[in-house]
């Protein structure tokens, strides 16, 4: 009788305790839907993939190899450096968009960022990028872990670290004389490309440019890495007060401070080209696959 | 036991010394020599010179024309369409997509400062073809920069990769899209219509 009221007790007790936990689980509880999310991603990447071959130019087996190969050696003499073009069934919404997006960034905004390289100094706005990009580092580290790419995660690690001292809060980027902690990458896109998952489709976002539907879940996994996420989050994890916008500015700030570098990659690659739409296309399907065979 | 252990070690290190020139095989030799040459020649007072300039363009014009195999370049540019072509628009295609790639490469190369070329290594990609990946080291810029080379009576260039993306599969592409709607010949003047 009495062990049963103390038990009782007990729960009562433990019950009690619940509201003020509440909190600290619904972090855990985020935290491990981020995780859990990442086998969602996946599965959702799959059908994708399945689907995608119907508009694809030729070759639609070799999507799902993902990582294609460029050492395939074949008959006919240039196969080696053919892989499979990318999937472009959306290609009217991106052929609009990649013309906004021209007229955006290459017309509206090129005045504007060339105005702001020559006012702010490089060595300032490379610092910002390195601020950014040291802020961040949960990004590059999460997606090395889930890799299994121990070596990357040390590398990123070890940068962080020293960059954070030795590089005053990342202004500096201090590490990088080290050959062995050179600057990485690493994103979830990357991290689904490394899981075996392909390209899935070409979509041009506005604003934010080119990216194919495995990169599209990729920025939302990394949306997710991003400190911004945590700290301006909607349910605001450091009291009600912080307002949500705050980390788009930030990120809105980031874009604007690298624009002028964007800006010239972005003419490197549609000056030379005779059809400026195929040439960014093909440029940014390369340089990701390149990305996560590395 | 010790003194053997050491032999062997001896041994191997004067293996791996004697190896390690053959890794730069003449695919890294030729392509070595060959930017040595255009950067000795930019280096040259001379180029700044508005007087010798034209002379040095050409002397340039030859280097490079030397060490790239423009035909086997336009042919892997345009695939399998390349057999659509005819010998003739064949021999016009080459002569239009190099004219393009010399008008906006130029002032490129033209802008070269002190940056110096790393070659870090060399790839067997099959029988007589090689990649050699080099490193283009800039004022705070690191640019990776990847050769693709074949043997036919000497080693010379057919793609060039830049960050990853292959130049030749980019006017693959380029060139795919315009041929789905467009005559060979049209796509020869788009390409000759093209200024810088």
């Amino acid at each position: 009788m009495g062990q049963a009221a103390g038990n009782a007790t007990e729960r009562i007790a433990g019950e009690q305790h619940m509201p003020i936990s509440m909190p600290r689980n619904i972090l855990l509880v985020l935290l491990a839907a981020t995780l859990a999310a990442a086998p969602v991603c996946q599965a959702a990447g799959t059908p994708i993939n399945q689907e995608s071959p119907k508009p694809a130019v030729s070759a639609p087996a070799a999507l799902e190899t993902g990582t294609a190969s460029q050492a395939k050696a074949d008959d006919d003499g240039y196969a080696e450096t053919a892989p499979a073009p990318v999937a472009d069934p959306l290609y009217r919404w991106n052929k609009f968009w990649f013309g906004f997006n021209h007229l955006f960034f290459s017309g509206f905004m090129r005045p504007l960022a060339k105005g702001y390289a020559i006012v702010v100094p490089r060595f300032v706005r490379t610092g910002l990028t390195n601020a950014y990009q040291n802020f961040i580092f949960p990004i590059r580290f999460v997606n090395a872990l889930l890799q299994l790419n121990f070596t990357k995660a040390q590398r990123e690690f070890g940068r962080f670290m020293i960059n954070s001292t030795i590089g005053v809060g990342g202004l500096m980027d201090v590490a990088k004389a080290d050959p062995n902690l050179q600057p990485g990458n690493e994103d979830f896109g990357q991290t689904l490309g490394s899981w075996g998952i392909g390209d899935g489709f070409y979509i041009v976002w506005p604003f934010l440019g080119p990216s194919s539907a495995r990169d599209t879940v990729g920025l939302a996994g990394d949306a997710v890495a991003n400190p911004l996420f945590w700290i301006f989050g909607p349910w605001a994890v450091y009291g009600d007060d912080n307002p949500w916008y705050l980390s788009y500015i930030v990120k809105a700030g980031d874009v604007f401070n690298n624009l002028p570098t964007t800006l010239e990659t972005y003419d490197s690659v549609t000056k030379p080209a005779v059809d400026p739409y195929s040439a960014i296309k093909d440029a940014y399907i390369q340089y990701r696959r390149n990305a996560v065979s590395q | 036991m010790l003194r053997s252990l050491s032999r062997l070690f001896a041994s191997l290190a004067l293996v791996t010394a004697l190896a390690a020139p053959a890794l730069a095989g003449a695919p890294t030799e030729t392509l070595s020599v060959s930017i040595d040459k255009i950067i000795a020649l930019l280096a040259d007072p001379a180029y700044k010179n508005p007087d010798t300039r034209p002379a040095m363009r050409a002397k340039l014009l030859t280097s490079i024309d030397a060490v790239f195999d423009m035909k086997e370049l336009s042919r892997r540019a345009l695939g399998a369409q390349w057999n659509n072509f005819s010998p003739e628009q064949q021999q016009r295609f080459v002569t239009a997509f190099g004219q393009l790639l010399q008008n906006t490469y130029l002032d490129k190369i033209e802008s070269y400062t002190d940056e110096k070329v790393q070659y870090l290594k060399e790839q067997d990609l099959g029988p007589g073809k090689a990649e050699v990946d080099t490193k283009v080291v800039g004022k705070g810029k690191e640019i990776p920069i990847s050769y693709r080379l074949s043997d036919r009576n000497g080693w010379k260039v057919y793609d060039v990769v830049i960050e990853g993306v292959s130049l030749v599969q980019n006017y693959r592409t380029q060139f795919g899209q315009i041929l789905v709607n467009e005559s060979p010949d049209a796509l020869i003047a788009k390409i000759a219509a093209k200024k810088s």
